[in-house]
């Protein structure tokens, strides 16, 4: 009866990383639940605003330091990648994806220093397919008006309207539950291999399940809604 | 018993997989094969390999929720 017992001791261990834990509660209005996922939120927010303000802090155009020239380097690179994607005259929009970008990309490595990734808590990647969808529409309706966006689900033949309609939901759907069910099952696997073998055989796991799998997950995402973005926008 | 049948039920969920797995597999197959014959456009074809592998890989995470919502909320 011994792996009956084991087994029951992994799932009640899942179930608990599945519930998203309450921290604190305000007590205004009767109480609101803060969880988790909010408060490292919080923390990830913070550190990225400091790191922000440092880094811009003695930035001159004569004597670049070095700083400025890595920071100058990656952004550029970031800037010229999504303007591949939606184009020169849509570049309003970069600095959504590119703070989406490093808020899902620190969020899903930041498991590694002993905090529970927001993404792993089904809200917040619900929250971010929301956003997703707001400004998929958004940019199709800025961009060809209100009335070319209600027609273009009749196109190219009526019939396909219904799906079309459907496709608003779908598109955020299936972007949170990518990135929902790719963080979730890369903790899953990594807490089976650290039952069958604790020592040495996860590190190679965790590099590939914890990093790369994070930061490619955080790219899928961005990528995806610019794409969605460019679509809408044709 | 019904725990073996949940089980049953979550590894038939979990056969989502081989669909992703023969569609990533013959998607980079063929980008290597057209980065082979072009090179230079490695970058475009990148891109629509990531995009592709996103999509046929969306299945299998479908399935694994699905497995993962059997195995938890039915034990």
């Amino acid at each position: 009866m011994k792996e009956g017992d084991s087994t029951e001791k992994l799932v009640e261990s899942l179930v608990e990383e599945l519930n998203c834990e309450t921290v604190f509660t305000i007590p205004v209005f009767g109480g609101i639940a803060v969880d988790e996922g909010v408060v490292v939120t919080w923390i990830i927010m913070a550190v990225l605003t400091i790191l922000s303000i440092v880094f811009v802090r003695n930035l001159s155009v004569e004597k670049p330091g070095k700083v400025q020239l890595m920071l100058e380097s990656v952004i550029g690179w970031a800037q010229d990648f999504f303007e591949g994607i939606i184009g020169k005259e849509n570049r309003g929009y970069i600095p959504y994806l590119m703070t989406v970008a490093l808020y899902l990309a620190i969020s899903n490595v930041i498991g590694l220093l002993g905090f529970k990734p927001p993404t792993k808590d089904m809200n917040v990647t619900i929250a971010l397919a929301v956003m997703s969808m707001f400004v998929i529409e958004w940019s199709g309706i800025h961009r060809n008006g209100l009335v070319h966006w209600c027609k273009h689900f009749a196109k190219p033949v009526p019939i396909v309207a219904p799906i079309m309609i459907l496709e608003i939901v779908i598109r955020p759907l299936s972007l949170c539950m990518r990135l929902f069910g790719n963080m979730l099952g890369g903790f899953v696997v990594m807490e089976l291999i650290k039952q069958v073998v604790p020592l040495i055989v996860p590190i190679p796991f965790s590099f590939y399940f914890d990093i790369f799998d994070g930061l490619l997950q955080a790219y899928v995402f961005v990528f995806l809604t610019a794409l969605f973005m460019t679509e809408e926008m044709e | 018993m019904s725990g073996t049948i949940i089980a049953i039920g979550a590894g038939i969920a979990v056969l989502t997989g081989i669909g992703a797995g023969v569609g990533i597999g013959i998607a980079t197959s063929k980008a290597v094969d057209a980065i082979a014959r072009q090179p230079e456009a490695d970058g475009k074809i990148r891109t629509s390999l990531i995009l592709g592998c996103a999509l046929a890989e969306a299945t299998a995470i479908y399935g694994f929720i699905i497995a993962l919502l059997i195995v938890l909320l039915l034990k």
